[in-house]
Protein backbone atom coordinates (compact mmCIF):
# COMPACT_ATOMS: atom_id res chain seq x y z
CA UNK A 1 0.00 0.00 0.00
CA UNK A 2 1.39 3.54 -0.97
CA UNK A 3 -0.36 6.37 0.99
CA UNK A 4 -0.33 5.77 5.01
CA UNK A 5 -3.80 4.62 6.19
CA UNK A 6 -5.89 6.71 7.50
CA UNK A 7 -6.00 6.58 11.42
CA UNK A 8 -9.79 5.80 11.73
CA UNK A 9 -10.44 4.09 8.60
CA UNK A 10 -12.21 0.51 8.48
CA UNK A 11 -12.57 0.76 5.17
CA UNK A 12 -10.08 1.28 2.65
CA UNK A 13 -10.02 1.07 -1.25
CA UNK A 14 -7.35 1.81 -3.36
CA UNK A 15 -6.95 1.92 -6.84
CA UNK A 16 -9.13 -0.68 -7.06
CA UNK A 17 -10.01 -1.98 -10.64
CA UNK A 18 -12.47 -4.95 -12.12
CA UNK A 19 -13.39 -5.60 -15.69
CA UNK A 20 -15.19 -8.57 -16.72
CA UNK A 21 -13.44 -9.23 -20.27
CA UNK A 22 -14.55 -5.76 -21.70
CA UNK A 23 -16.64 -4.09 -19.29
CA UNK A 24 -15.12 -2.36 -17.01
CA UNK A 25 -16.86 -2.41 -13.70
CA UNK A 26 -14.31 -0.36 -11.68
CA UNK A 27 -12.00 1.61 -12.37
CA UNK A 28 -9.38 3.27 -10.03
CA UNK A 29 -11.70 3.43 -7.19
CA UNK A 30 -10.54 5.18 -3.73
CA UNK A 31 -12.63 5.66 -0.82
CA UNK A 32 -11.91 5.21 2.99
CA UNK A 33 -14.96 4.66 5.44
CA UNK A 34 -14.42 5.57 9.15
CA UNK A 35 -15.19 4.12 12.38
CA UNK A 36 -18.24 4.24 13.94
CA UNK A 37 -20.32 6.16 11.04
CA UNK A 38 -23.34 4.97 8.60
CA UNK A 39 -21.85 5.70 5.42
CA UNK A 40 -23.83 5.19 2.23
CA UNK A 41 -22.50 3.85 -0.68
CA UNK A 42 -24.49 5.26 -3.53
CA UNK A 43 -24.75 5.20 -7.34
CA UNK A 44 -27.00 4.10 -10.44
CA UNK A 45 -27.61 0.64 -11.30
CA UNK A 46 -24.44 -0.89 -13.03
CA UNK A 47 -22.01 1.84 -11.62
CA UNK A 48 -19.99 -1.06 -9.98
CA UNK A 49 -21.38 -1.40 -6.32
CA UNK A 50 -21.77 -4.65 -6.17
CA UNK A 51 -18.70 -5.55 -7.66
CA UNK A 52 -16.12 -3.18 -5.72
CA UNK A 53 -18.48 -4.63 -2.09
CA UNK A 54 -17.55 -8.18 -3.45
CA UNK A 55 -13.49 -7.51 -3.87
CA UNK A 56 -13.92 -5.92 -0.74
CA UNK A 57 -14.94 -9.13 0.89
CA UNK A 58 -12.91 -11.45 -0.86
CA UNK A 59 -15.78 -12.93 -3.28
CA UNK A 60 -14.07 -11.37 -6.40
CA UNK A 61 -10.20 -10.81 -6.76
CA UNK A 62 -9.25 -7.58 -8.25
CA UNK A 63 -7.31 -6.77 -11.39
CA UNK A 64 -5.53 -4.15 -9.40
CA UNK A 65 -5.89 -2.02 -6.34
CA UNK A 66 -6.58 -3.37 -2.84
CA UNK A 67 -9.78 -3.20 -0.71
CA UNK A 68 -8.97 -4.18 2.72
CA UNK A 69 -11.36 -4.09 6.36
CA UNK A 70 -9.96 -3.15 9.46
CA UNK A 71 -6.30 -3.22 8.14
CA UNK A 72 -6.41 -6.68 6.42
CA UNK A 73 -7.99 -8.42 3.09
CA UNK A 74 -10.98 -9.94 4.25
CA UNK A 75 -9.78 -13.25 3.79
CA UNK A 76 -6.78 -12.99 5.78
CA UNK A 77 -9.08 -11.89 8.99
CA UNK A 78 -9.00 -14.36 11.59
CA UNK A 79 -12.81 -14.90 12.45
CA UNK A 80 -14.10 -12.84 9.78
CA UNK A 81 -17.66 -13.32 10.75
CA UNK A 82 -16.28 -11.86 13.97
CA UNK A 83 -15.48 -9.03 12.84
CA UNK A 84 -17.03 -8.14 9.24
CA UNK A 85 -20.95 -8.92 8.30
CA UNK A 86 -22.30 -8.67 5.03
CA UNK A 87 -25.68 -8.83 3.42
CA UNK A 88 -24.88 -9.66 -0.27
CA UNK A 89 -27.64 -9.01 -3.02
CA UNK A 90 -27.51 -12.58 -5.39
CA UNK A 91 -27.46 -14.61 -1.98
CA UNK A 92 -29.52 -16.91 -1.30
CA UNK A 93 -30.79 -19.71 0.84
CA UNK A 94 -31.67 -23.56 0.40
CA UNK A 95 -35.46 -23.63 -0.38
CA UNK A 96 -36.12 -27.07 2.14
CA UNK A 97 -34.12 -25.85 4.53
CA UNK A 98 -35.25 -24.43 7.92
CA UNK A 99 -34.49 -20.80 9.03
CA UNK A 100 -32.84 -21.72 11.87
CA UNK A 101 -30.59 -24.58 10.35
CA UNK A 102 -29.32 -21.99 7.92
CA UNK A 103 -27.95 -19.66 10.82
CA UNK A 104 -26.93 -23.25 12.81
CA UNK A 105 -24.82 -24.47 9.76
CA UNK A 106 -23.31 -20.62 10.15
CA UNK A 107 -22.81 -20.56 13.71
CA UNK A 108 -20.87 -24.22 13.54
CA UNK A 109 -18.52 -23.08 10.89
CA UNK A 110 -17.50 -19.67 12.66
CA UNK A 111 -17.47 -21.68 16.41
CA UNK A 112 -20.41 -18.71 17.60
CA UNK A 113 -22.81 -20.12 20.35
CA UNK A 114 -26.05 -22.01 18.80
CA UNK A 115 -27.86 -19.79 21.46
CA UNK A 116 -26.83 -16.55 19.76
CA UNK A 117 -28.69 -18.11 16.37
CA UNK A 118 -32.27 -17.29 18.39
CA UNK A 119 -31.33 -13.82 19.18
CA UNK A 120 -30.73 -12.35 16.23
CA UNK A 121 -34.07 -14.40 14.35
CA UNK A 122 -35.27 -12.05 17.53
CA UNK A 123 -33.29 -9.33 16.50
CA UNK A 124 -34.72 -9.08 13.08
CA UNK A 125 -38.35 -9.93 13.88
CA UNK A 126 -37.88 -13.90 12.38
CA UNK A 127 -38.33 -14.84 15.69
CA UNK A 128 -41.65 -16.62 15.01
CA UNK A 129 -40.81 -18.38 11.54
CA UNK A 130 -37.49 -19.78 13.10
CA UNK A 131 -38.37 -23.54 12.37
CA UNK A 132 -39.91 -22.55 8.91
CA UNK A 133 -38.23 -23.41 5.33
CA UNK A 134 -37.00 -20.65 3.73
CA UNK A 135 -38.56 -21.77 0.24
CA UNK A 136 -41.70 -19.79 1.62
CA UNK A 137 -40.43 -16.76 2.67
CA UNK A 138 -41.26 -13.80 1.43
CA UNK A 139 -38.56 -11.35 -0.08
CA UNK A 140 -38.58 -9.21 2.71
CA UNK A 141 -38.19 -12.37 5.39
CA UNK A 142 -35.11 -13.76 3.28
CA UNK A 143 -33.64 -10.01 3.74
CA UNK A 144 -33.97 -10.15 7.69
CA UNK A 145 -32.79 -13.53 7.19
CA UNK A 146 -29.38 -12.23 5.41
CA UNK A 147 -29.74 -9.44 8.37
CA UNK A 148 -29.51 -12.21 11.10
CA UNK A 149 -26.52 -13.90 9.12
CA UNK A 150 -24.67 -10.61 8.96
CA UNK A 151 -24.96 -10.05 13.13
CA UNK A 152 -24.81 -13.32 13.81
CA UNK A 153 -21.26 -12.94 15.27
CA UNK A 154 -21.69 -9.11 16.60
CA UNK A 155 -19.37 -7.69 14.19
CA UNK A 156 -17.53 -4.27 14.37
CA UNK A 157 -18.39 -3.70 10.68
CA UNK A 158 -21.75 -4.08 8.18
CA UNK A 159 -21.42 -4.26 4.99
CA UNK A 160 -24.64 -4.01 3.56
CA UNK A 161 -25.78 -4.67 -0.45
CA UNK A 162 -29.06 -2.99 -1.22
CA UNK A 163 -30.28 -3.76 1.76
CA UNK A 164 -33.53 -2.31 1.23
CA UNK A 165 -34.63 -4.61 -2.06
CA UNK A 166 -38.00 -6.09 -1.39
CA UNK A 167 -38.78 -4.70 2.47
CA UNK A 168 -41.47 -2.74 2.60
CA UNK A 169 -42.00 0.71 3.98
CA UNK A 170 -42.45 -0.41 7.59
CA UNK A 171 -39.55 -2.69 6.91
CA UNK A 172 -37.40 0.18 5.40
CA UNK A 173 -38.09 2.08 8.62
CA UNK A 174 -37.36 -0.58 10.79
CA UNK A 175 -33.80 -1.16 8.83
CA UNK A 176 -33.20 3.12 9.37
CA UNK A 177 -33.89 2.37 13.37
CA UNK A 178 -31.61 -0.77 13.24
CA UNK A 179 -28.33 0.99 10.94
CA UNK A 180 -28.58 4.03 13.37
CA UNK A 181 -29.02 1.81 16.35
CA UNK A 182 -26.12 -0.46 15.23
CA UNK A 183 -24.14 2.65 14.49
CA UNK A 184 -24.79 4.13 18.17
CA UNK A 185 -23.10 1.49 19.18
CA UNK A 186 -20.45 2.04 17.63
CA UNK A 187 -20.47 -0.61 14.64
CA UNK A 188 -19.11 1.05 11.32
CA UNK A 189 -21.47 0.75 8.46
CA UNK A 190 -21.36 0.91 4.73
CA UNK A 191 -24.79 0.00 3.29
CA UNK A 192 -25.14 0.65 -0.75
CA UNK A 193 -28.12 1.80 -2.26
CA UNK A 194 -28.87 3.40 -6.05
CA UNK A 195 -31.59 5.43 -4.12
CA UNK A 196 -30.12 8.41 -2.48
CA UNK A 197 -33.74 9.97 -1.00
CA UNK A 198 -33.85 6.21 0.51
CA UNK A 199 -30.65 6.69 2.15
CA UNK A 200 -30.67 10.34 3.25
CA UNK A 201 -31.97 10.09 6.60
CA UNK A 202 -29.71 6.92 7.37
CA UNK A 203 -26.60 7.67 6.53
CA UNK A 204 -23.69 10.63 8.03
CA UNK A 205 -21.38 10.00 4.83
CA UNK A 206 -21.84 9.11 1.64
CA UNK A 207 -19.90 8.10 -1.10
CA UNK A 208 -21.31 8.25 -4.86
CA UNK A 209 -20.08 6.06 -7.63
CA UNK A 210 -20.96 6.03 -11.07
CA UNK A 211 -19.27 4.12 -14.24
CA UNK A 212 -16.82 2.25 -11.48
CA UNK A 213 -15.12 5.59 -10.60
CA UNK A 214 -15.77 7.55 -7.08
CA UNK A 215 -17.92 10.80 -8.11
CA UNK A 216 -18.24 12.60 -4.89
CA UNK A 217 -17.23 11.66 -0.80
CA UNK A 218 -18.47 13.42 2.22
CA UNK A 219 -21.21 14.14 4.68
CA UNK A 220 -24.77 14.18 3.76
CA UNK A 221 -24.60 18.29 4.78
CA UNK A 222 -22.01 18.76 2.73
CA UNK A 223 -23.87 16.91 -0.48
CA UNK A 224 -27.17 19.18 0.64
CA UNK A 225 -24.66 22.41 0.96
CA UNK A 226 -24.43 22.48 -2.70
CA UNK A 227 -27.48 21.62 -3.46
CA UNK A 228 -30.41 23.92 -4.58
CA UNK A 229 -33.67 24.59 -2.69
CA UNK A 230 -36.97 24.49 -5.29
CA UNK A 231 -40.43 25.07 -5.08
CA UNK A 232 -43.23 23.49 -7.41
CA UNK A 233 -46.25 26.08 -8.44
CA UNK A 234 -49.45 24.68 -10.22
CA UNK A 235 -51.25 27.48 -12.13
CA UNK A 236 -53.09 28.48 -14.79
CA UNK A 237 -50.66 30.46 -16.34
CA UNK A 238 -47.29 28.96 -16.43
CA UNK A 239 -45.57 30.38 -19.24
CA UNK A 240 -45.40 33.52 -17.37
CA UNK A 241 -44.62 31.90 -14.43
CA UNK A 242 -41.82 30.90 -16.70
CA UNK A 243 -40.99 33.88 -17.96
CA UNK A 244 -41.33 35.74 -14.56
CA UNK A 245 -39.07 33.62 -13.01
CA UNK A 246 -36.42 33.81 -15.06
CA UNK A 247 -36.53 37.35 -15.20
CA UNK A 248 -35.55 37.18 -11.55
CA UNK A 249 -32.93 34.72 -12.05
CA UNK A 250 -34.34 31.68 -10.80
CA UNK A 251 -34.46 28.34 -12.83
CA UNK A 252 -37.92 27.31 -13.79
CA UNK A 253 -38.73 24.45 -15.53
CA UNK A 254 -41.89 23.16 -17.27
CA UNK A 255 -42.75 19.29 -15.27
CA UNK A 256 -46.15 19.31 -16.32
CA UNK A 257 -49.20 21.25 -18.32
CA UNK A 258 -49.97 23.11 -15.21
CA UNK A 259 -46.69 22.74 -13.34
CA UNK A 260 -43.68 24.32 -12.64
CA UNK A 261 -40.50 23.69 -10.57
CA UNK A 262 -38.61 26.42 -10.02
CA UNK A 263 -34.79 26.04 -9.26
CA UNK A 264 -32.92 28.10 -6.65
CA UNK A 265 -36.49 29.36 -4.85
CA UNK A 266 -37.26 29.59 -1.63
CA UNK A 267 -40.97 30.24 -0.26
CA UNK A 268 -39.96 33.71 1.00
CA UNK A 269 -38.18 34.51 -2.70
CA UNK A 270 -40.64 32.91 -4.87
CA UNK A 271 -44.00 33.91 -3.17
CA UNK A 272 -43.52 38.03 -2.85
CA UNK A 273 -42.68 37.80 -6.37
CA UNK A 274 -45.92 36.10 -7.61
CA UNK A 275 -47.94 38.42 -5.73
CA UNK A 276 -46.10 41.21 -6.99
CA UNK A 277 -46.95 39.99 -10.63
CA UNK A 278 -50.26 38.92 -10.17
CA UNK A 279 -49.81 35.20 -11.11
CA UNK A 280 -52.67 33.04 -9.86
CA UNK A 281 -51.26 29.81 -8.16
CA UNK A 282 -53.87 26.99 -7.24
CA UNK A 283 -50.63 25.05 -5.44
CA UNK A 284 -47.09 26.17 -4.01
CA UNK A 285 -45.42 23.66 -2.45
CA UNK A 286 -41.42 23.67 -0.63
CA UNK A 287 -39.20 21.25 -2.46
CA UNK A 288 -36.88 21.63 0.23
CA UNK A 289 -33.49 20.66 -0.58
CA UNK A 290 -33.11 18.82 -4.06
CA UNK A 291 -30.82 15.60 -2.78
CA UNK A 292 -31.89 13.58 -5.69
CA UNK A 293 -31.32 16.58 -8.60
CA UNK A 294 -27.79 16.60 -6.93
CA UNK A 295 -27.54 12.64 -6.91
CA UNK A 296 -28.92 12.46 -10.73
CA UNK A 297 -26.20 15.14 -11.58
CA UNK A 298 -23.13 13.47 -10.14
CA UNK A 299 -24.15 10.30 -11.33
CA UNK A 300 -24.86 11.43 -15.08
CA UNK A 301 -22.89 9.26 -17.76
CA UNK A 302 -19.86 11.02 -18.89
CA UNK A 303 -18.44 10.96 -21.87
CA UNK A 304 -14.85 9.63 -22.39
CA UNK A 305 -13.19 9.84 -18.91
CA UNK A 306 -13.61 12.44 -15.87
CA UNK A 307 -11.63 12.71 -12.74
CA UNK A 308 -13.32 12.43 -9.58
CA UNK A 309 -15.00 15.31 -7.52
CA UNK A 310 -15.06 15.57 -3.79
CA UNK A 311 -18.55 16.81 -2.35
CA UNK A 312 -16.87 19.73 -0.61
CA UNK A 313 -15.60 21.43 -4.07
CA UNK A 314 -19.12 21.33 -5.72
CA UNK A 315 -19.05 19.24 -9.11
CA UNK A 316 -21.34 21.14 -11.22
CA UNK A 317 -22.55 24.81 -11.43
CA UNK A 318 -26.45 24.97 -11.30
CA UNK A 319 -28.22 28.04 -12.58
CA UNK A 320 -28.18 29.74 -9.11
CA UNK A 321 -29.99 33.11 -8.85
CA UNK A 322 -27.95 36.26 -8.99
CA UNK B 1 -11.10 -26.97 10.23
CA UNK B 2 -13.40 -29.45 12.00
CA UNK B 3 -15.81 -26.51 12.58
CA UNK B 4 -16.15 -26.11 8.95
CA UNK B 5 -16.39 -30.12 8.48
CA UNK B 6 -19.56 -30.18 10.96
CA UNK B 7 -21.11 -26.99 9.31
CA UNK B 8 -20.79 -29.60 5.74
CA UNK B 9 -22.23 -32.45 8.03
CA UNK B 10 -24.92 -30.19 9.44
CA UNK B 11 -26.19 -28.08 5.82
CA UNK B 12 -26.27 -32.09 4.32
CA UNK B 13 -28.88 -33.21 7.39
CA UNK B 14 -31.16 -30.12 6.45
CA UNK B 15 -31.90 -30.58 3.74
CA UNK B 16 -33.78 -33.31 1.82
CA UNK B 17 -31.76 -34.91 -0.71
CA UNK B 18 -29.06 -37.00 1.31
CA UNK B 19 -32.18 -38.98 2.74
CA UNK B 20 -33.36 -39.37 -0.41
CA UNK B 21 -30.04 -40.45 -1.54
CA UNK B 22 -29.72 -43.02 1.49
CA UNK B 23 -33.49 -44.35 0.76
CA UNK B 24 -32.26 -44.98 -3.01
CA UNK B 25 -29.34 -46.77 -2.12
CA UNK B 26 -31.38 -49.26 0.22
CA UNK B 27 -33.80 -49.77 -2.73
CA UNK B 28 -30.81 -50.53 -5.07
CA UNK B 29 -29.66 -52.77 -2.02
CA UNK B 30 -32.79 -54.98 -1.68
CA UNK B 31 -32.71 -55.16 -6.01
CA UNK B 32 -29.04 -56.02 -5.37
CA UNK B 33 -29.74 -58.90 -2.50
CA UNK B 34 -32.64 -60.09 -4.71
CA UNK B 35 -30.27 -60.53 -7.93
CA UNK B 36 -27.51 -62.85 -6.19
CA UNK B 37 -30.23 -65.13 -5.75
CA UNK B 38 -31.27 -65.73 -9.19
CA UNK B 39 -29.18 -68.51 -10.78
CA UNK B 40 -28.99 -69.23 -14.65
CA UNK B 41 -30.34 -72.98 -15.00
CA UNK B 42 -30.11 -73.93 -18.06
CA UNK B 43 -31.82 -70.97 -20.23
CA UNK B 44 -33.91 -70.60 -17.13
CA UNK B 45 -33.53 -68.69 -14.25
CA UNK B 46 -34.42 -70.04 -10.89
CA UNK B 47 -34.44 -68.49 -7.08
CA UNK B 48 -31.74 -70.21 -4.54
CA UNK B 49 -29.10 -70.16 -2.31
CA UNK B 50 -26.00 -68.66 -4.35
CA UNK B 51 -24.05 -71.69 -5.75
CA UNK B 52 -20.44 -70.20 -6.05
CA UNK B 53 -18.15 -67.99 -3.87
CA UNK B 54 -18.54 -65.17 -6.79
CA UNK B 55 -22.56 -65.10 -6.19
CA UNK B 56 -22.05 -64.85 -2.29
CA UNK B 57 -19.73 -61.83 -2.73
CA UNK B 58 -22.49 -60.57 -5.10
CA UNK B 59 -24.90 -60.77 -2.50
CA UNK B 60 -22.49 -59.03 0.09
CA UNK B 61 -21.93 -56.35 -2.35
CA UNK B 62 -25.22 -55.53 -3.37
CA UNK B 63 -25.28 -52.35 -3.17
CA UNK B 64 -21.78 -52.04 -5.43
CA UNK B 65 -24.09 -50.06 -7.87
CA UNK B 66 -25.32 -47.64 -5.13
CA UNK B 67 -22.00 -46.46 -5.11
CA UNK B 68 -23.09 -43.67 -7.92
CA UNK B 69 -25.75 -42.19 -5.14
CA UNK B 70 -22.16 -41.68 -3.20
CA UNK B 71 -21.26 -39.65 -6.08
CA UNK B 72 -24.35 -37.90 -6.18
CA UNK B 73 -23.91 -36.74 -2.41
CA UNK B 74 -20.78 -35.55 -3.34
CA UNK B 75 -21.87 -33.06 -6.59
CA UNK B 76 -24.67 -32.15 -4.66
CA UNK B 77 -22.50 -31.00 -1.81
CA UNK B 78 -20.97 -28.35 -3.96
CA UNK B 79 -23.21 -27.76 -7.11
CA UNK B 80 -26.22 -27.37 -4.21
CA UNK B 81 -24.37 -24.13 -3.09
CA UNK B 82 -24.27 -22.82 -6.46
CA UNK B 83 -27.88 -23.52 -7.66
CA UNK B 84 -29.22 -22.10 -4.15
CA UNK B 85 -26.16 -19.41 -3.98
CA UNK B 86 -25.34 -20.20 -0.82
CA UNK B 87 -21.53 -20.55 -1.40
CA UNK B 88 -21.64 -16.86 -0.95
CA UNK B 89 -22.64 -17.40 2.47
CA UNK B 90 -20.09 -20.34 2.90
CA UNK B 91 -17.25 -18.26 1.51
CA UNK B 92 -18.02 -15.87 3.80
CA UNK B 93 -17.78 -17.48 6.83
CA UNK B 94 -14.60 -19.03 5.52
CA UNK B 95 -13.20 -16.99 2.88
CA UNK B 96 -10.17 -19.80 2.48
CA UNK B 97 -11.70 -21.66 -0.61
CA UNK B 98 -8.99 -24.74 0.09
CA UNK B 99 -10.21 -25.36 3.71
CA UNK B 100 -14.11 -25.09 2.27
CA UNK B 101 -13.12 -27.80 -0.28
CA UNK B 102 -11.47 -29.96 2.02
CA UNK B 103 -14.09 -29.48 4.47
CA UNK B 104 -16.86 -30.71 1.65
CA UNK B 105 -15.04 -33.32 1.09
CA UNK B 106 -14.59 -34.64 4.16
CA UNK B 107 -17.92 -34.49 4.74
CA UNK B 108 -18.80 -36.42 1.74
CA UNK B 109 -16.85 -38.65 2.54
CA UNK B 110 -18.09 -39.53 5.47
CA UNK B 111 -21.67 -39.66 3.94
CA UNK B 112 -20.32 -41.68 1.73
CA UNK B 113 -19.47 -44.35 4.31
CA UNK B 114 -22.78 -44.58 6.04
CA UNK B 115 -24.36 -44.33 2.71
CA UNK B 116 -22.00 -47.91 2.02
CA UNK B 117 -23.02 -49.06 5.87
CA UNK B 118 -26.82 -48.95 4.60
CA UNK B 119 -26.03 -51.51 1.93
CA UNK B 120 -24.59 -53.70 4.40
CA UNK B 121 -27.86 -53.66 6.65
CA UNK B 122 -29.78 -54.42 4.33
CA UNK B 123 -27.66 -57.32 2.74
CA UNK B 124 -28.30 -58.74 6.67
CA UNK B 125 -32.07 -57.28 6.95
CA UNK B 126 -33.43 -58.85 3.26
CA UNK B 127 -30.54 -61.49 2.70
CA UNK B 128 -29.64 -63.29 5.57
CA UNK B 129 -33.26 -64.73 6.09
CA UNK B 130 -33.40 -65.45 2.16
CA UNK B 131 -30.27 -67.23 2.67
CA UNK B 132 -31.58 -69.49 5.29
CA UNK B 133 -34.70 -69.90 3.60
CA UNK B 134 -32.82 -71.20 0.54
CA UNK B 135 -30.43 -73.09 2.44
CA UNK B 136 -27.10 -70.85 1.99
CA UNK B 137 -24.91 -70.61 4.04
CA UNK B 138 -24.57 -67.74 6.25
CA UNK B 139 -20.17 -68.92 7.68
CA UNK B 140 -19.30 -68.32 3.72
CA UNK B 141 -21.17 -65.82 3.23
CA UNK B 142 -19.17 -63.90 6.59
CA UNK B 143 -16.02 -65.57 5.24
CA UNK B 144 -16.17 -63.34 1.91
CA UNK B 145 -16.48 -60.28 4.18
CA UNK B 146 -12.99 -59.72 4.18
CA UNK B 147 -12.78 -59.79 0.44
CA UNK B 148 -15.67 -57.27 0.38
CA UNK B 149 -16.74 -55.44 3.02
CA UNK B 150 -13.61 -52.85 2.77
CA UNK B 151 -13.52 -52.57 -0.89
CA UNK B 152 -16.97 -51.59 -0.62
CA UNK B 153 -16.22 -48.85 2.15
CA UNK B 154 -13.37 -47.64 0.46
CA UNK B 155 -15.43 -47.36 -3.13
CA UNK B 156 -18.44 -45.31 -1.76
CA UNK B 157 -15.34 -43.35 0.02
CA UNK B 158 -13.74 -42.10 -3.11
CA UNK B 159 -16.42 -41.89 -5.16
CA UNK B 160 -18.06 -39.45 -3.30
CA UNK B 161 -14.54 -37.40 -3.37
CA UNK B 162 -14.99 -38.13 -7.47
CA UNK B 163 -18.54 -36.64 -6.91
CA UNK B 164 -17.16 -33.30 -4.97
CA UNK B 165 -14.69 -32.76 -7.82
CA UNK B 166 -16.94 -33.95 -10.84
CA UNK B 167 -19.54 -31.31 -9.03
CA UNK B 168 -16.80 -28.68 -8.60
CA UNK B 169 -16.10 -28.92 -12.65
CA UNK B 170 -19.46 -28.87 -13.70
CA UNK B 171 -21.18 -26.60 -10.61
CA UNK B 172 -24.41 -27.33 -12.67
CA UNK B 173 -26.65 -29.30 -10.90
CA UNK B 174 -28.77 -30.92 -13.51
CA UNK B 175 -26.06 -31.44 -15.99
CA UNK B 176 -23.96 -33.04 -12.93
CA UNK B 177 -26.70 -35.63 -12.26
CA UNK B 178 -27.61 -36.58 -15.80
CA UNK B 179 -23.42 -37.25 -16.99
CA UNK B 180 -22.93 -38.82 -13.51
CA UNK B 181 -26.19 -41.30 -13.73
CA UNK B 182 -25.11 -41.52 -17.75
CA UNK B 183 -21.81 -42.75 -17.92
CA UNK B 184 -22.22 -44.88 -14.97
CA UNK B 185 -25.88 -46.45 -15.97
CA UNK B 186 -25.30 -46.36 -19.59
CA UNK B 187 -21.84 -45.51 -21.14
CA UNK B 188 -19.76 -47.74 -18.97
CA UNK B 189 -22.07 -50.90 -19.14
CA UNK B 190 -22.17 -50.29 -23.19
CA UNK B 191 -18.01 -49.80 -23.03
CA UNK B 192 -17.85 -52.51 -20.80
CA UNK B 193 -19.94 -54.98 -23.52
CA UNK B 194 -17.82 -53.69 -26.56
CA UNK B 195 -13.97 -52.54 -25.36
CA UNK B 196 -13.66 -54.35 -21.75
CA UNK B 197 -10.42 -53.22 -22.00
CA UNK B 198 -10.85 -50.00 -21.82
CA UNK B 199 -13.70 -50.14 -19.33
CA UNK B 200 -11.86 -51.56 -16.83
CA UNK B 201 -10.01 -48.47 -16.16
CA UNK B 202 -13.27 -46.80 -15.49
CA UNK B 203 -14.53 -46.15 -11.50
CA UNK B 204 -17.30 -48.25 -11.57
CA UNK B 205 -15.10 -51.26 -13.09
CA UNK B 206 -12.31 -50.11 -10.85
CA UNK B 207 -14.56 -50.32 -7.45
CA UNK B 208 -15.63 -53.72 -8.51
CA UNK B 209 -11.85 -54.67 -8.57
CA UNK B 210 -11.14 -52.99 -5.14
CA UNK B 211 -14.45 -54.98 -3.44
CA UNK B 212 -13.75 -58.31 -4.03
CA UNK B 213 -14.36 -58.39 -7.84
CA UNK B 214 -17.76 -57.45 -7.95
CA UNK B 215 -19.69 -56.63 -11.02
CA UNK B 216 -22.04 -57.93 -13.57
CA UNK B 217 -19.20 -57.06 -15.55
CA UNK B 218 -18.90 -59.49 -18.95
CA UNK B 219 -15.94 -60.93 -18.61
CA UNK B 220 -14.49 -60.71 -15.20
CA UNK B 221 -11.07 -61.55 -16.04
CA UNK B 222 -11.15 -58.26 -17.56
CA UNK B 223 -11.07 -56.18 -13.84
CA UNK B 224 -7.67 -54.78 -12.73
CA UNK B 225 -6.08 -56.41 -9.54
CA UNK B 226 -7.23 -54.71 -6.01
CA UNK B 227 -4.39 -52.63 -5.71
CA UNK B 228 -4.34 -51.51 -9.44
CA UNK B 229 -7.77 -50.71 -8.96
CA UNK B 230 -7.42 -48.89 -5.91
CA UNK B 231 -4.78 -46.76 -7.36
CA UNK B 232 -7.48 -46.02 -10.24
CA UNK B 233 -10.21 -45.16 -8.58
CA UNK B 234 -7.82 -42.92 -5.70
CA UNK B 235 -6.96 -41.18 -8.95
CA UNK B 236 -10.72 -40.65 -10.52
CA UNK B 237 -11.47 -39.45 -6.89
CA UNK B 238 -8.40 -36.98 -6.28
CA UNK B 239 -8.15 -36.04 -9.84
CA UNK B 240 -11.14 -33.87 -10.73
CA UNK B 241 -11.12 -32.29 -6.95
CA UNK B 242 -7.72 -30.73 -7.64
CA UNK B 243 -8.51 -29.92 -11.19
CA UNK B 244 -12.14 -28.50 -10.15
CA UNK B 245 -10.44 -26.62 -7.19
CA UNK B 246 -7.42 -24.66 -9.13
CA UNK B 247 -9.86 -23.90 -12.53
CA UNK B 248 -13.76 -23.25 -11.11
CA UNK B 249 -13.71 -23.19 -7.56
CA UNK B 250 -10.93 -20.30 -6.95
CA UNK B 251 -13.22 -18.11 -9.67
CA UNK B 252 -15.06 -15.03 -8.66
CA UNK B 253 -18.76 -15.37 -7.20
CA UNK B 254 -20.68 -12.74 -8.44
Amino acid sequence: MSAPSAPDAVIEVKGLTKHFGNVEAVRGLDFVVPRGRVTGFLGPNGAGKTTTLRMLLGLVAPNAGTATVLGRRYQDLDEPVRRVGAVLEATSFHPTRRARDHLRMLAVAAGIDERRVGEVLALVGLGDAAKRRVGGFSQGMRQRLELAGALLGQPDVLILDEPSNGLDPQGIAWLRQLLRYLASQGTTVLVSSHLLAEMAQTVDDVIIIAEGRLRAEGTIAELAGQGRSAMRARTPEPDRLVQVAQAAGFAPRRVAQDTVLVGGARPETLGPLLAQQRIVIYELTNEGTDLESIFLALTAPTPGSSPPVQATAPPFTPEEPR
Amino acid sequence: MIRLIRSELLKLRTTSSPWVLLIVTLLLTALGVITAFLIPNGNRVTFGAPTTIYRYRLLLGAGDTAVWMSAILGMLCVTGEYRHKVITTTLLVEPKRAYVLVAKSVASVLWGLILCASTFVMVAALGLPLLSAEGGSASILLHQAGAVVPGLFAAFAIIALFGVGFGTLVRNQVVGIVAVLGGSFILEPILDGLIPSVAKWLPSAAAGAVAGGLGTRADRAFLLSWWLGALVLAAWGIVPTVIGYFTTFTRDVT
